[in-house]
Protein backbone atom coordinates (compact mmCIF):
# COMPACT_ATOMS: atom_id res chain seq x y z
CA UNK A 1 0.00 0.00 0.00
CA UNK A 2 1.42 3.37 -1.00
CA UNK A 3 1.59 6.34 1.37
CA UNK A 4 -1.10 8.08 -0.68
CA UNK A 5 -3.51 5.17 -0.17
CA UNK A 6 -3.12 5.43 3.61
CA UNK A 7 -3.90 9.14 3.78
CA UNK A 8 -7.53 10.18 4.32
CA UNK A 9 -8.18 13.40 2.42
CA UNK A 10 -11.01 15.88 2.82
CA UNK A 11 -11.71 18.21 -0.11
CA UNK A 12 -13.63 21.38 0.72
CA UNK A 13 -14.77 23.63 -2.13
CA UNK A 14 -18.10 25.29 -2.92
CA UNK A 15 -17.82 24.66 -6.66
CA UNK A 16 -18.89 21.23 -7.88
CA UNK A 17 -16.52 21.42 -10.84
CA UNK A 18 -13.54 22.31 -8.66
CA UNK A 19 -14.31 19.41 -6.32
CA UNK A 20 -14.47 17.01 -9.26
CA UNK A 21 -11.20 18.29 -10.72
CA UNK A 22 -9.45 18.15 -7.39
CA UNK A 23 -10.75 14.65 -6.71
CA UNK A 24 -9.56 13.59 -10.15
CA UNK A 25 -6.10 15.10 -9.53
CA UNK A 26 -5.83 13.34 -6.17
CA UNK A 27 -6.82 10.01 -7.67
CA UNK A 28 -4.11 10.46 -10.28
CA UNK A 29 -1.68 10.98 -7.41
CA UNK A 30 -2.76 7.65 -5.92
CA UNK A 31 -5.19 8.76 -3.20
CA UNK A 32 -8.15 6.47 -2.66
CA UNK A 33 -9.73 7.70 0.59
CA UNK A 34 -11.33 10.97 -0.46
CA UNK A 35 -14.26 12.79 1.18
CA UNK A 36 -15.80 16.02 -0.11
CA UNK A 37 -17.61 18.94 1.51
CA UNK A 38 -19.24 22.05 -0.01
CA UNK A 39 -18.22 24.68 2.53
CA UNK A 40 -16.22 25.21 5.71
CA UNK A 41 -19.13 24.53 8.01
CA UNK A 42 -19.78 21.12 6.46
CA UNK A 43 -16.02 20.47 6.40
CA UNK A 44 -15.69 21.22 10.11
CA UNK A 45 -18.59 18.86 10.89
CA UNK A 46 -17.00 16.03 8.91
CA UNK A 47 -13.63 16.63 10.57
CA UNK A 48 -15.20 16.62 14.04
CA UNK A 49 -16.95 13.30 13.32
CA UNK A 50 -14.15 11.65 11.43
CA UNK A 51 -10.74 13.34 11.44
CA UNK A 52 -8.84 13.20 8.14
CA UNK A 53 -5.06 13.36 7.78
CA UNK A 54 -5.09 15.94 5.02
CA UNK A 55 -7.47 18.79 4.29
CA UNK A 56 -7.41 20.59 0.95
CA UNK A 57 -9.70 23.58 1.15
CA UNK A 58 -10.66 26.47 -1.06
CA UNK A 59 -10.47 29.94 0.52
CA UNK A 60 -13.47 31.68 -1.05
CA UNK A 61 -16.60 29.89 0.18
CA UNK A 62 -20.00 30.84 1.55
CA UNK A 63 -20.95 30.31 5.21
CA UNK A 64 -17.48 29.60 6.58
CA UNK A 65 -14.53 30.57 4.38
CA UNK A 66 -11.21 28.75 4.21
CA UNK A 67 -9.61 30.77 7.02
CA UNK A 68 -12.59 30.21 9.35
CA UNK A 69 -12.48 26.53 8.54
CA UNK A 70 -8.72 26.40 9.16
CA UNK A 71 -9.28 27.98 12.58
CA UNK A 72 -12.01 25.44 13.36
CA UNK A 73 -9.68 22.57 12.43
CA UNK A 74 -6.77 23.97 14.46
CA UNK A 75 -8.88 24.69 17.55
CA UNK A 76 -10.26 21.15 17.83
CA UNK A 77 -7.77 18.91 19.72
CA UNK A 78 -8.93 15.89 17.67
CA UNK A 79 -8.15 17.53 14.32
CA UNK A 80 -5.50 20.16 15.03
CA UNK A 81 -2.64 18.01 13.74
CA UNK A 82 -4.19 17.47 10.31
CA UNK A 83 -2.23 18.82 7.37
CA UNK A 84 -4.05 21.75 5.81
CA UNK A 85 -3.46 23.00 2.27
CA UNK A 86 -5.37 26.12 1.24
CA UNK A 87 -6.28 26.74 -2.39
CA UNK A 88 -6.91 30.22 -3.65
CA UNK A 89 -7.99 31.61 -6.99
CA UNK A 90 -6.54 34.98 -6.09
CA UNK A 91 -2.78 35.00 -5.52
CA UNK A 92 -2.93 37.40 -2.61
CA UNK A 93 0.08 37.79 -0.33
CA UNK A 94 -1.94 39.05 2.64
CA UNK A 95 -4.13 35.94 2.49
CA UNK A 96 -1.06 33.69 2.36
CA UNK A 97 0.34 35.38 5.46
CA UNK A 98 -2.97 35.07 7.32
CA UNK A 99 -3.23 31.40 6.38
CA UNK A 100 0.35 30.82 7.50
CA UNK A 101 -0.29 32.60 10.80
CA UNK A 102 -3.34 30.41 11.41
CA UNK A 103 -1.33 27.27 10.78
CA UNK A 104 -1.83 26.31 7.13
CA UNK A 105 0.86 23.94 5.93
CA UNK A 106 0.80 25.24 2.40
CA UNK A 107 -1.07 27.58 0.09
CA UNK A 108 -1.51 26.71 -3.56
CA UNK A 109 -2.72 29.08 -6.27
CA UNK A 110 -5.39 27.92 -8.71
CA UNK A 111 -5.23 26.76 -11.41
CA UNK A 112 -2.73 24.26 -10.07
CA UNK A 113 -1.04 21.55 -12.07
CA UNK A 114 -1.03 17.99 -10.79
CA UNK A 115 2.73 18.24 -10.26
CA UNK A 116 2.32 21.39 -8.13
CA UNK A 117 -0.34 19.62 -6.07
CA UNK A 118 2.00 16.64 -5.64
CA UNK A 119 4.82 18.96 -4.53
CA UNK A 120 2.55 20.75 -2.04
CA UNK A 121 1.42 17.46 -0.49
CA UNK A 122 4.88 15.89 -0.52
CA UNK A 123 6.25 18.97 1.25
CA UNK A 124 4.11 17.86 4.19
CA UNK A 125 4.07 14.06 3.98
CA UNK A 126 7.25 13.24 2.08
CA UNK A 127 7.12 10.98 -1.00
CA UNK A 128 3.64 9.68 -1.73
CA UNK A 129 4.90 6.41 -3.20
CA UNK B 1 -21.64 49.66 -33.90
CA UNK B 2 -20.49 51.26 -30.67
CA UNK B 3 -22.02 51.72 -27.27
CA UNK B 4 -23.83 54.94 -26.50
CA UNK B 5 -21.49 57.81 -25.85
CA UNK B 6 -22.24 58.09 -22.15
CA UNK B 7 -21.12 54.53 -21.49
CA UNK B 8 -17.65 53.84 -20.21
CA UNK B 9 -16.19 50.97 -22.17
CA UNK B 10 -14.00 48.33 -20.53
CA UNK B 11 -12.40 45.84 -22.85
CA UNK B 12 -11.89 42.27 -21.69
CA UNK B 13 -9.08 40.38 -23.39
CA UNK B 14 -8.47 36.65 -23.55
CA UNK B 15 -7.65 35.20 -20.14
CA UNK B 16 -9.17 38.14 -18.30
CA UNK B 17 -12.36 38.86 -16.36
CA UNK B 18 -13.95 42.16 -15.34
CA UNK B 19 -16.71 42.89 -12.85
CA UNK B 20 -18.66 46.12 -12.39
CA UNK B 21 -21.67 47.50 -10.56
CA UNK B 22 -21.64 50.74 -12.55
CA UNK B 23 -24.72 51.08 -14.79
CA UNK B 24 -22.70 53.32 -17.13
CA UNK B 25 -20.13 50.64 -17.86
CA UNK B 26 -20.22 48.42 -20.92
CA UNK B 27 -17.90 45.44 -21.08
CA UNK B 28 -16.74 44.59 -24.57
CA UNK B 29 -14.72 41.87 -26.19
CA UNK B 30 -13.98 40.28 -29.54
CA UNK B 31 -14.58 36.56 -29.90
CA UNK B 32 -13.54 34.10 -32.56
CA UNK B 33 -13.53 30.56 -31.22
CA UNK B 34 -13.17 32.02 -27.72
CA UNK B 35 -16.15 32.08 -25.40
CA UNK B 36 -17.26 34.80 -23.02
CA UNK B 37 -19.42 34.02 -20.02
CA UNK B 38 -21.46 37.03 -18.95
CA UNK B 39 -22.94 36.75 -15.46
CA UNK B 40 -24.87 39.04 -13.19
CA UNK B 41 -26.96 39.18 -10.06
CA UNK B 42 -30.01 41.28 -10.97
CA UNK B 43 -30.83 41.97 -7.32
CA UNK B 44 -27.36 43.12 -6.26
CA UNK B 45 -26.95 45.03 -9.53
CA UNK B 46 -23.53 43.64 -10.31
CA UNK B 47 -22.29 41.77 -13.33
CA UNK B 48 -19.18 40.75 -15.19
CA UNK B 49 -17.62 38.95 -18.10
CA UNK B 50 -14.73 36.60 -18.68
CA UNK B 51 -13.12 35.60 -21.95
CA UNK B 52 -11.41 32.28 -22.40
CA UNK B 53 -10.05 29.92 -24.96
CA UNK B 54 -9.28 26.49 -23.68
CA UNK B 55 -5.81 25.90 -25.07
CA UNK B 56 -5.93 23.05 -27.58
CA UNK B 57 -9.00 21.01 -26.90
CA UNK B 58 -10.87 20.37 -23.72
CA UNK B 59 -10.53 16.60 -23.64
CA UNK B 60 -11.17 14.77 -20.42
CA UNK B 61 -12.30 16.20 -17.16
CA UNK B 62 -8.96 16.41 -15.44
CA UNK B 63 -6.86 18.14 -18.09
CA UNK B 64 -4.89 21.34 -17.59
CA UNK B 65 -7.14 23.04 -20.16
CA UNK B 66 -10.23 22.32 -18.12
CA UNK B 67 -8.60 23.57 -14.96
CA UNK B 68 -7.72 26.79 -16.75
CA UNK B 69 -11.33 27.30 -17.91
CA UNK B 70 -12.70 26.51 -14.46
CA UNK B 71 -10.26 29.00 -12.99
CA UNK B 72 -11.58 31.84 -15.16
CA UNK B 73 -15.17 30.93 -14.28
CA UNK B 74 -14.31 30.86 -10.60
CA UNK B 75 -12.53 34.22 -10.73
CA UNK B 76 -15.61 35.79 -12.29
CA UNK B 77 -17.99 34.22 -9.78
CA UNK B 78 -15.75 35.19 -6.84
CA UNK B 79 -15.53 38.74 -8.24
CA UNK B 80 -19.34 38.96 -8.31
CA UNK B 81 -19.71 37.53 -4.80
CA UNK B 82 -17.20 40.08 -3.50
CA UNK B 83 -19.37 42.88 -4.84
CA UNK B 84 -22.45 41.57 -3.09
CA UNK B 85 -23.87 39.00 -5.52
CA UNK B 86 -25.48 35.84 -4.17
CA UNK B 87 -24.58 32.63 -5.90
CA UNK B 88 -28.17 31.38 -6.22
CA UNK B 89 -29.26 34.58 -7.97
CA UNK B 90 -26.54 34.62 -10.61
CA UNK B 91 -27.73 34.30 -14.20
CA UNK B 92 -25.48 33.75 -17.18
CA UNK B 93 -25.23 34.29 -20.90
CA UNK B 94 -22.79 32.35 -23.04
CA UNK B 95 -21.52 33.95 -26.24
CA UNK B 96 -18.91 32.95 -28.81
CA UNK B 97 -17.29 29.69 -29.82
CA UNK B 98 -17.43 30.17 -33.59
CA UNK B 99 -15.79 27.70 -35.95
CA UNK B 100 -13.35 30.23 -37.33
CA UNK B 101 -11.00 28.02 -39.30
CA UNK B 102 -12.38 25.54 -41.79
CA UNK B 103 -10.89 22.08 -41.39
CA UNK B 104 -9.60 22.68 -37.86
CA UNK B 105 -11.06 20.68 -35.03
CA UNK B 106 -13.98 22.60 -33.65
CA UNK B 107 -12.34 24.23 -30.65
CA UNK B 108 -15.07 26.88 -30.50
CA UNK B 109 -17.78 24.29 -30.02
CA UNK B 110 -15.77 22.61 -27.26
CA UNK B 111 -15.32 25.94 -25.50
CA UNK B 112 -19.05 26.60 -25.59
CA UNK B 113 -19.83 23.07 -24.40
CA UNK B 114 -17.39 23.50 -21.54
CA UNK B 115 -19.09 26.74 -20.41
CA UNK B 116 -22.55 25.21 -20.61
CA UNK B 117 -21.48 22.10 -18.71
CA UNK B 118 -19.76 24.17 -16.05
CA UNK B 119 -22.83 26.36 -15.46
CA UNK B 120 -25.22 23.45 -15.36
CA UNK B 121 -22.96 21.55 -12.90
CA UNK B 122 -22.79 24.63 -10.69
CA UNK B 123 -26.53 25.22 -10.89
CA UNK B 124 -26.16 28.65 -12.49
CA UNK B 125 -29.09 29.60 -14.69
CA UNK B 126 -28.35 30.22 -18.38
CA UNK B 127 -30.72 32.96 -19.53
CA UNK B 128 -29.30 33.35 -23.01
CA UNK B 129 -26.73 31.93 -25.32
CA UNK B 130 -25.48 32.47 -28.80
CA UNK B 131 -22.67 30.14 -29.75
CA UNK B 132 -21.22 28.44 -32.79
CA UNK B 133 -21.54 29.62 -36.37
CA UNK B 134 -18.71 30.47 -38.75
CA UNK B 135 -18.30 34.13 -37.97
CA UNK B 136 -16.64 35.76 -34.97
CA UNK B 137 -18.45 38.27 -32.82
CA UNK B 138 -17.95 41.60 -31.22
CA UNK B 139 -19.77 41.50 -27.90
CA UNK B 140 -21.00 44.24 -25.61
CA UNK B 141 -22.44 43.41 -22.21
CA UNK B 142 -24.02 45.79 -19.75
CA UNK B 143 -23.16 44.23 -16.39
CA UNK B 144 -25.94 45.89 -14.40
CA UNK B 145 -28.87 45.51 -16.81
CA UNK B 146 -27.65 42.23 -18.27
CA UNK B 147 -28.26 43.42 -21.80
CA UNK B 148 -25.96 41.85 -24.40
CA UNK B 149 -25.41 43.08 -27.95
CA UNK B 150 -23.38 41.37 -30.58
CA UNK B 151 -22.17 42.19 -34.06
CA UNK B 152 -20.62 39.86 -36.62
CA UNK B 153 -16.96 40.57 -37.36
CA UNK B 154 -15.97 41.83 -40.80
CA UNK B 155 -13.50 39.81 -42.90
CA UNK B 156 -10.49 41.86 -41.81
CA UNK B 157 -11.51 41.77 -38.15
CA UNK B 158 -11.98 38.01 -38.41
CA UNK B 159 -8.47 37.51 -39.80
CA UNK B 160 -6.96 39.57 -36.99
CA UNK B 161 -8.95 37.72 -34.33
CA UNK B 162 -8.10 34.28 -35.71
CA UNK B 163 -4.40 35.27 -35.82
CA UNK B 164 -4.56 36.28 -32.16
CA UNK B 165 -6.39 33.15 -31.09
CA UNK B 166 -4.15 30.75 -32.98
CA UNK B 167 -0.94 32.33 -31.64
CA UNK B 168 0.88 30.07 -29.18
CA UNK B 169 -1.27 29.86 -26.06
CA UNK B 170 -0.45 32.44 -23.49
CA UNK B 171 -1.70 30.81 -20.35
CA UNK B 172 -1.67 33.34 -17.62
CA UNK B 173 0.04 31.35 -14.97
CA UNK B 174 -0.68 31.89 -11.31
CA UNK B 175 2.12 33.17 -9.15
CA UNK B 176 3.08 30.11 -7.19
CA UNK B 177 6.43 31.59 -6.22
CA UNK B 178 4.63 34.41 -4.39
CA UNK B 179 1.99 32.33 -2.77
CA UNK B 180 3.78 29.14 -1.87
CA UNK B 181 4.83 28.68 1.69
CA UNK B 182 6.42 25.59 3.07
CA UNK B 183 7.11 24.82 6.66
CA UNK B 184 8.71 21.43 6.24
Amino acid sequence: MSIAQKIKVLIVDDQVTSRLLLGDALQQLGFTQITVAGDGEQGAKIMAQQPHHLVISDFNMPKMDGLGFLQAVRSNPATKKAAFIMLTAQGDRALVQKAAALGANNVLAKPFTIEKMRAAIEAVFGSLK
Amino acid sequence: MTADVQHRRIHVIQGEYKVSDDPDVVLSTILGSCVAACMRDPVAGVGGMNHFLLPGSANGSGGEATRYGVHLMELLINGLLKKGARRERIEAKIIGGAKTIAGFSNVGEKNAEFAQQFLSDEGIRIVGSNTGGDVGRKLEYFPVSGRARQYPLSGAEMQKTVALETAPPRIIAPKPADTSIEFF
